[in-house]
């Protein structure tokens, strides 16, 4: 298959469910965005906070770990399509911010899967990692999702 | 070197692997033939919405004064020739150059009744 067919293919598959890619990409994002929620909300009842949330315990560590996945899931897609076909781009700040986030997002992603596994760093270090890479998928959300319910078109 | 420092370099070379990765475009595809050429459907869904969706809906839906373009089994060069010349109560060149391009590109996607 010719390399630059593989853009025609996407956007096959995603218009199967989806009106266009980019509305495609603007509910995943959404998704993913949702279910960092759920992380940082579980990750703080895991550390004590949020008491008001059911006790600390198989549940909660459960639930932060299929929120991440879930949501690292739903990123692979628009991550895809941002970085191998439409690729790096400043046309204004916007899109400037949003390809600045996107460069930095899986790194962000690895270094904190890194420091969860490594229980000798300091105590800040997760809780850390995890804020800086919630904050890069908001930002992302903001500077694309938002952007595209807000002045295109709110819809599927 | 310090075990602490692991996970910022692995993370940073993550980061310039997208960079390189974002800046090869591998997946690109290239500008199709036709009236249409160069028109990239991604960016006409957002110019298509602003300057058309009042009159034949949002996702060209239909509902407005103009015709349902969703599964009308248009292909972008009579698009582009209808906008370039109107037609009823669509004045000619509602959209011009690359914005024309990609819109017409954008409504022969939508308009195929393959989807």
């Amino acid at each position: 298959m010719p390399l630059a067919d593989v853009s025609e293919t996407y956007t096959d598959l995603v218009t199967l469910v989806f009106s266009s890619t980019i509305a495609a990409k603007a509910w995943l994002a959404t998704a993913a965005v949702a279910l960092a929620i759920v992380q940082v909300t579980t990750a703080a009842r895991i550390y004590g906070r949020l008491r008001f949330l059911p006790e600390r315990g198989a549940a909660i560590a459960r639930a932060h770990r299929w929120s991440g996945r879930l949501a690292l899931l739903c990123t692979l897609p628009v991550f895809f399509h941002c970085v191998t076909i439409l690729g790096w781009q400043t046309p204004n700040a916007r899109v400037a911010l949003h390809s600045l986030a996107g460069t930095f997002v899986y790194g962000v992603f690895v270094a904190k899967v890194l420091i969860v596994r490594d229980r000798a760093l300091p105590a800040w270090a997760l809780p850390t990692a995890g804020l800086t890479l919630a904050s890069t998928l908001l930002v992302l959300w903001l500077s694309s999702s938002l952007w595209y319910f807000t002045t295109v078109r709110f819809g599927f | 070197m310090p075990r602490a420092w692991l996970p910022v370099l692995v993370g940073a070379a993550v980061v310039v692997s997208t960079f390189v990765l974002a800046q090869l475009q591998v997946f690109a595809p290239s500008a199709p033939a036709g009236a249409a050429a160069g028109g990239d459907s991604y960016r006409g869904e957002i110019v298509f919405e602003r300057e058309c969706a009042r009159c034949h809906g949002s996702g060209g839906e239909g509902g407005g004064v103009g015709p349902r373009l969703a599964d009308a089994g248009l292909d972008a060069s009579r698009v582009a020739a209808v906008v370039e010349q109107g037609r009823g109560v669509m004045p000619p060149g509602i959209v011009t150059g690359q914005e024309l391009a990609d819109v017409a590109a954008y409504i022969a996607s939508i308009s195929s009744p393959s989807q």
